[in-house]
């Protein structure tokens, strides 16, 4: 956690330095920007993180080994996938929430699939596909798209089994 | 909707809350409660730090730039930069959706549109640092290297499963102008 948080802030200053050279007051104003979309999101971070707190200690380990343990080959990337469709909320919701069942015993690879399915199978953005572009496009979109958690899985076995 | 989703999320944490009282008493819920702090205080900087990331790449990259490359590229080409275009633009599915109609309109093929979307879904790099700050280096690392090649494959996909069906597609949009659809994108 603590190299994640330096790499970052690393690179907010560099951010901060790019926005400079672009512009007199540009990084002021994303660093405002950022700061206005968190306190708009904060009281969303702290439920998703009671959320998360919650359900490391309320989560049976047994049975979070069972499907998302990665004792059998498909089970939990299949099980993973599925998971993170149903996961709602933007990443600031769901990324917590994913991180809690990855402590609880996701296997890697399960939870790479949580997150591809969150991201490409999501419930939530699909009403506004259909609303936006029509079904159609979501036929196709779809079709394109349905085995990518999944593979995501299995590609992340083999890679970094 | 973001204060529905934040009372529903309340809920949940308290269903989950007599789930472990059921399973280990207050002492499951008790750790459950000191976990939400351990998460918050370890996470504070780094959420910060991610957010005014988000908001400096914001400002840095413009919908108008992102725009004008998508609508001269086709083809291979199209898919490379479908993708990137995808990776870079801000905004939620209010904002990105409707560029989508704007190009499927103006002539971009099936195969653009879905790398392009398919990248917002995972490419982004407004997200990248709260998905390291939040689930690791580690985890992003890997999350990234393997679907690196998602957005480009599944725009080929469709452009194989599907060649010629950019007009049905096309005609199957919400009748309504664009004009009407691109204005709400603007102004979120």
């Amino acid at each position: 956690m603590i190299v994640a948080t330096a790499v970052l802030v690393g690179l907010t200053l560099l951010a901060v330095a790019v926005a400079r050279r672009q512009a007199p007051g540009r990084a002021r104003d994303g660093a405002l920007l950022g700061l206005s979309m968190l306190r708009g999101t904060l009281p969303l971070l702290v439920a998703a993180f009671f959320v998360a707190g919650m359900l490391a200690a309320a989560l049976p380990p047994t049975l979070v080994h069972h499907f998302l343990g990665g004792s059998s080959n498909l089970l939990d990337v299949v099980v993973g996938s599925i998971a993170g469709a149903l996961i709602p909320g933007g990443p600031y919701v769901s990324f917590p929430i994913i991180a809690a069942i990855h402590a609880a015993g996701a296997s890697l690879p399960a939870t790479v699939s949580m997150v591809t399915g969150w991201a490409v199978w999501n419930l939530g953005i699909l009403s506004f596909e259909l609303a936006l572009v029509g079904p159609r496009f979501t036929v196709v979109r779809v079709s394109a798209t349905l085995l990518l958690p999944p593979l995501a899985g299995v590609v992340t076995r083999l890679l970094f089994g | 909707m973001q204060r529905n989703m934040t009372i529903g999320l309340g809920v949940v944490a308290i269903a989950l809350g007599a789930l472990a009282y059921l399973q280990g008493g207050w002492g499951h819920v008790l750790a459950g409660l000191a976990g939400t702090g351990r998460l918050l205080l370890e996470t504070s900087v780094l959420i910060v730090a991610a957010f005014v990331l988000a908001g400096l790449i914001q400002v840095m990259i413009s919908r108008e730039l992102v725009s004008r490359w998508l609508g001269a590229e086709s083809g291979w080409r199209g898919l490379l930069i479908g993708g990137l275009a995808g990776a870079l633009i801000p905004g939620g599915p209010y904002a990105y959706y409707p560029i989508a109609v704007a190009f499927l309109r103006s002539g971009a093929t099936i195969g653009t549109i879905v790398t392009f979307v398919v990248a917002k879904n995972l490419w982004t790099v407004s997200r990248l640092p709260l998905e390291v700050g939040l689930l690791g280096v580690h985890v992003a690392w890997v999350r990234y290297v393997v679907t690196l090649a998602f957005p480009p494959l599944a725009g080929l996909l469709a452009q194989v499963l599907f060649r010629g069906a950019t007009g049905w597609v096309r005609d199957g949009l919400p009748a309504s102008g664009p004009g009407a659809r691109q204005g709400r994108g603007e102004s979120t």
